[in-house]
Formats: structure tokens, sequence, C-alpha cells
């Protein structure tokens, strides 16, 4: 586990940090369409791509 | 090609259009400013074939697709939040043209204004607290492979006993990490702890913590964060942004 206390990488950003905030959070204005409110619940979106994607990368690994 | 779309990055006050040139849009133009009153919408134009209700349902699960539109989202946000107070918009924020864009900040002025006012001169920190496992392990492995009845049971028992004690220091960390963080910071939320299984973490994570904090006391909280890794060398820490305060420009009780 590193510690980042002192450098910031903002250019290396994980994936999953960004969804936190891209989809977890932020301001959500009704839209024409705005899927986050069309009852989707987009965590378990992500989690359900991101996982699914996790599993391929081992079955092909 | 479908019907074209506005996809809205985010609500700025003040952004100087220059400071946007030459940021790469999603849907391969350019951002543009939308300006409504004092405020103004970083749009640019996608297609509804890939942007749409329906498209988008299939398109949020293909990984591919999620990384490339959430890194380009943010790519604005991030142009946007160096040039000026910036409220960034949910990922597939899409409105059918300008001036729906126009009508939806008009509508939500109020709410817009105020969660700018509480981002202007700040920015987004992430700070995140991990168990070690091995200190886990450790503790439950001290149980000997092969020594029968009584003591063995006995030696279990204090494994057991040792493995709680070293997970309940952990949280009482974690703990204290986001209450000290919380004195610095004038805002703060906890996000919910990221699944090892996509985060890549062997580690348990105790706290995914967001604090928002004035930008001249950035370095006071980063010092702070090497502070609290000094004291608490029971977890790790980890520290990274600053972030566009994509936590914390939320709109009250909607």
């Amino acid at each position: 586990m590193t510690v980042l206390g002192e450098e910031q990488v903002y250019g290396d950003i994980a994936l999953v940090d960004l969804l936190d905030r891209l989809l977890g959070t932020g301001v959500v204005l009704s839209g024409d369409i705005v899927i986050s409110l069309a009852g989707i619940d987009l965590v378990q979106v992500r989690l359900h791509a991101l996982i699914t994607s996790v599993r391929k990368e081992m079955v092909g690994s | 090609m479908g019907e074209p779309a506005r996809y809205l990055y985010a609500v700025c006050r003040g952004v100087d259009p220059a400071a946007l040139d030459g940021v790469p849009a999603l849907g391969g133009g350019t951002v543009e400013l939308v300006d409504v009153l004092d405020l103004q919408a970083a749009v640019s134009t996608v297609d509804l074939d890939e942007f749409g209700e329906e498209a988008m349902r299939t398109n949020l699960e293909q990984l591919p697709w999620l990384e490339r539109t959430a890194r380009g989202h943010d790519l604005v946000v991030q142009s946007c939040a160096a040039a000026a107070p910036t409220a960034p918009m949910r990922l597939a924020t899409i409105c059918l043209d300008d001036e729906s864009v126009r009508l939806r900040l008009e509508e939500w002025y109020d709410d817009l204004v105020a969660a700018l006012d509480r981002v202007t001169g700040r920015e987004e920190w992430s700070v995140k607290v991990f168990a070690h496992p091995r200190a886990a392990r450790e503790a439950e492995g001290a149980e000997p492979a092969a020594v029968g009845g009584a003591a063995y049971l006995r030696r279990k028992k204090a494994a057991t006993e040792e493995r709680r004690s070293v997970e309940a220091a952990a949280a009482s960390a974690a703990e204290e990490v986001d209450s000290v963080l919380r004195g610095t910071a004038v805002a703060a939320r906890r996000l919910r702890p990221q699944d090892p299984r996509i985060s890549g973490h062997e580690a348990t994570m105790l706290l995914n913590g967001a604090y928002l904090v004035d930008s001249v006391r950035s370095a006071d909280f980063a010092k702070q964060v090497a502070e609290l890794v000094g004291l608490h060398p029971q977890v790790s820490v980890a520290c990274d942004g600053p972030w566009p305060p994509y936590s914390f420009a939320t709109l009250e009780d909607r």
C-alpha cells in the first residue's frame, strides 16, 4: 500500500476513484435525459460493469 | 448519425472561455459555454445514438466506454475548476438543446449559486484508510499447526481475540483520522468504501473520505495527513487531490 501523503499524481487517477465521484455525487439536474434519475442505481451499474470486466480479465489470464 | 444533444459537464461562474480552448470534448467537438445570467454551462454536442437513454443503458455497462466517458468528463470539469468556481454535473447529464440547458439553469439558479458559493476558493481532497491485511493475518497465524486438545482451543481463542483487537484498533484509527481532518476541512463526506474486487486493494477500506478544504489551507491539510500517517502505523493512509469539488457541489434537499 502506497502512502501518497506528499506526492499528488492527478494525471493517474484510478478509475474507481473517479467513478466514486462522477456517479456517486455531483449536481443532479433533471435534464431531458438524466439516466441517473431514470430508476437505475448507477452504483450498481458501475459495480456490475467493473466486476464483469475484472472477471473477464481473470478468466483471460 | 442520430440526433444531436448537449452533454452538460458543469456549471461555472465567471469562467474565461479561453480557459477551455483546445480541451477535448466528448463527441469529438469543442467545449462551449451557454450563458444564463451570471452562470455558464460547459457543454458539448454529442450524438443521441451514443448518449440517448437506451444507448446509455448499454454503454454504462461497457467498461471501455464508461472509462473513456468518465475521463473525458473529468478533463473538462478539471479545466473549468482550474479557471473558476465550478459545480460538476453527474456523469452523463444530457439536454436536448441549448434552450433546454438554459431552462434547467434558470430553474435551479438559486441552488446552483448556493453550491458555487460553497465551493468557491476550495478544493476537494480524498483520504482513504485501509487496515493492514497482514496484521490481521499474522494475529490469526499465531495459531500453531499441531497441538491437541485444550491447548489448541486456548491458543485459537487467543488468536481470535488478538485479531479482533487488531481490527478494533484499525477501525478506531480510521475514525480518528476522519475526525481530525474534519477539524481542518470546511465540509466532509464519507463515500461508500470501495469494493476490493474493483479497487484492486487487498486491504479492507475503513474510510473513503472526501474533504472540502480552503485552497489556502491545502498545505496544512497535507501536513496533517502526514502527521496522522505517523501517528497511526496500524493502518495505511492514501491521500490524493486536489479534485474538483465533486462531492460538495450538491444541491440541497432535492
